[in-house]
């Protein structure tokens, strides 16, 4: 199994709930569609449920009720060795970074191509590339904890990516940055949505989707709302 | 990059990271082993020495009167009767005081003045390999003594007796340090393996994320119980084999010990030990991960 879509839709949700005990509901009925090699934009305040969402997507979660499939598979019923390979195809870079903060950046961004036994040579090549195109060339041998929020930010991008994922899950990709590092997160995430990947960014930054021309919904109390459709 | 490649580069930097209780578990199971060969290395000498001992094992059954041919062969028929036996042989009386003066050696002119039927005669009765187990040699005694005219029986009791239970007590002392090695070895690989998933949860939790599978994240816990196992032992055994041949080197020459052939291990003892080492250790980690590794 793999996160390829055989349908042309990656992300199927259908009436998915997430309430978090005691009755703190975070998504109420969500449904959403999205199309393989599509890059889509999840905004909205400060916990309106973007995190969830994509916590749920990437099984960091289990939904309260509904249907989450990706790549036409029901990814809260996987189990094993075909979840941990469902999950080598979705790179997530999360709000919290979730880097190893006494490893250098070489190895944070190493351990998702290692997973998936990618030979050394391989993994040293495209980890010097990642470095290069997210402007910390010379922070390859740094260990993460010395690192700035906006370094550590893009480390956690660049691990996302590194295993050429079929879908990338971004959760605020720039919060930390500068508006020239925003523009090369941005390139970056842009160059592997033409390469074929399906990009999903929650973010609440409107400077990076106000002059794109991808779908853009946005989630408001636990909802989803389409704000603009995508250009076809 | 091969499964293999990857767990033994996660073994390695577990190693490490956490060298410090590694090497007091290492230490732990060497000396567990080293407790436990070290009264087995006894134990196994001791049934040496009981064996050789045994060879020499005979009744001497005294007798009342001095037994004609007939009365031999009823006296062997009934001995038979008990069980088998390796050897029954008839002492008469002059054979008895021949025997005795030859003891004498130089000495023997004491017996000048004596009469020629003054020492007993006996049966000599060697059983079988197989009884030698102490009580069933008192059966054996107490058998022979109520044969017709026997009037006591010997076979060096108290000697036996004391061998008997001292042979018991390391037995004993074989398996209580057998079963300190069962529980330290599997505690302490156990513990360490669970500080190693405690002080690492971040990062399997960021292997189960990437999708690292199972084998992927459990193998190298695995290994280091496997390799804490293995070195433990070996290295307790080689302690014990230096300990072995200080001891011989100290106590040879004449003496009691110099009367036994002390011997290390079999090949094939030292490999169960190692083996039987590798098995704990490696159940003590995977006991660990079965509670603490929540993937």
């Amino acid at each position: 199994m793999t996160a390829t879509s055989t349908n042309g839709i990656m992300i199927e949700m259908i009436k998915v709930s997430k309430t978090y005990p005691p009755e703190t509901k975070a998504l109420s009925d969500v449904s959403l569609s999205v199309a393989t090699g599509e890059m889509f934009f999840l905004i909205g305040m400060s916990g309106a449920g973007k995190t969830t969402l994509l916590k749920l997507l990437c099984n960091m979660e289990s939904p309260t009720n509904g249907l989450i499939e990706i790549g036409g598979v029901n990814i809260h019923r996987t189990r094993g060795r075909k979840l941990a390979r469902l999950r080598q195809k979705v790179g997530v870079a999360y709000q919290d970074f979730k880097l190893l903060t006494d490893r250098t950046v070489a190895e944070n961004i190493a351990i998702s191509m290692e997973v998936s036994y990618k030979k050394p040579q391989h993994i040293k090549k495209r980890v010097r590339d990642l470095l290069d195109q997210l402007s910390l060339a010379g922070k390859h041998d740094t260990i993460t904890a010395e690192l700035s929020r906006g370094e550590q930010q893009r480390v956690a991008l660049a691990r996302a990516v590194a295993n050429s994922p079929t879908l990338i899950l971004v959760d605020e990709p720039t919060g930390n940055l500068d508006s020239t590092t925003t523009e090369r997160v941005m390139e970056l995430l842009t160059k592997c949505n033409k390469s074929g990947a399906t990009v999903v960014i929650a973010t609440h930054d409107h400077s990076i989707y106000t002059n794109t021309h991808h779908r853009i919904m946005e989630l408001q109390h636990g909802r989803l709302n389409l704000v603009r459709k995508g250009a076809s | 990059m091969s499964f293999w490649f990857a767990v033994f580069r996660q073994v390695g930097r577990n190693l490490r990271q956490t060298w410090p209780s590694q090497f007091m578990t290492l230490l732990t199971v060497s000396l567990s082993v080293l407790i436990f060969a070290f009264f087995f290395l006894i134990y196994n000498n001791m049934l040496r020495v009981g064996d050789k001992l045994g060879d020499d094992l005979q009744l001497v059954v005294y007798l009342e009167e001095e037994p004609g041919p007939e009365m031999q062969e009823q006296l062997r028929k009934k001995i038979l009767a008990f069980d088998d036996v390796e050897e029954i042989r008839f002492i008469s009386k002059a054979e008895a005081l021949r025997t005795f003066s030859d003891q004498l050696g130089d000495d023997r002119d004491v017996l000048d003045d004596m009469p020629q039927d003054f020492l007993p005669a006996s049966i000599e009765v060697v059983p079988l390999k197989n009884l030698r187990n102490l009580s069933q040699l008192k059966l054996f005694s107490e058998y022979l003594a109520k044969l017709p005219a026997a009037e006591k029986v010997q076979y060096g009791q108290d000697w036996i007796e004391r061998f008997y239970y001292f042979t018991r007590l390391i037995s004993i002392i074989v398996l209580l340090s057998g079963g300190l090695l069962i529980l330290t070895s599997v505690f302490m690989v156990s513990y360490t393996i669970r500080l190693t998933i405690l002080g690492r949860q971040a990062e399997l939790e960021l292997l189960k994320l990437v999708g690292a599978t199972n084998y992927y994240i459990r193998t190298p816990f695995l290994i280091e119980g496997l390799l804490q196992g293995f070195i433990g032992s070996i290295l307790g055994l080689i302690s014990l084999y230096s300990l072995f041949q200080w001891i011989k080197l100290k106590f040879s020459g004449p003496g009691i010990m110099s009367m036994f052939e002390f011997s290390f291990f079999q090949v094939t003892t030292i490999s169960t030990i190692i083996a039987l080492s590798i098995v704990l250790c490696a159940v003590g980690s995977y006991t660990s991960m079965q509670k603490f590794l929540r993937i």
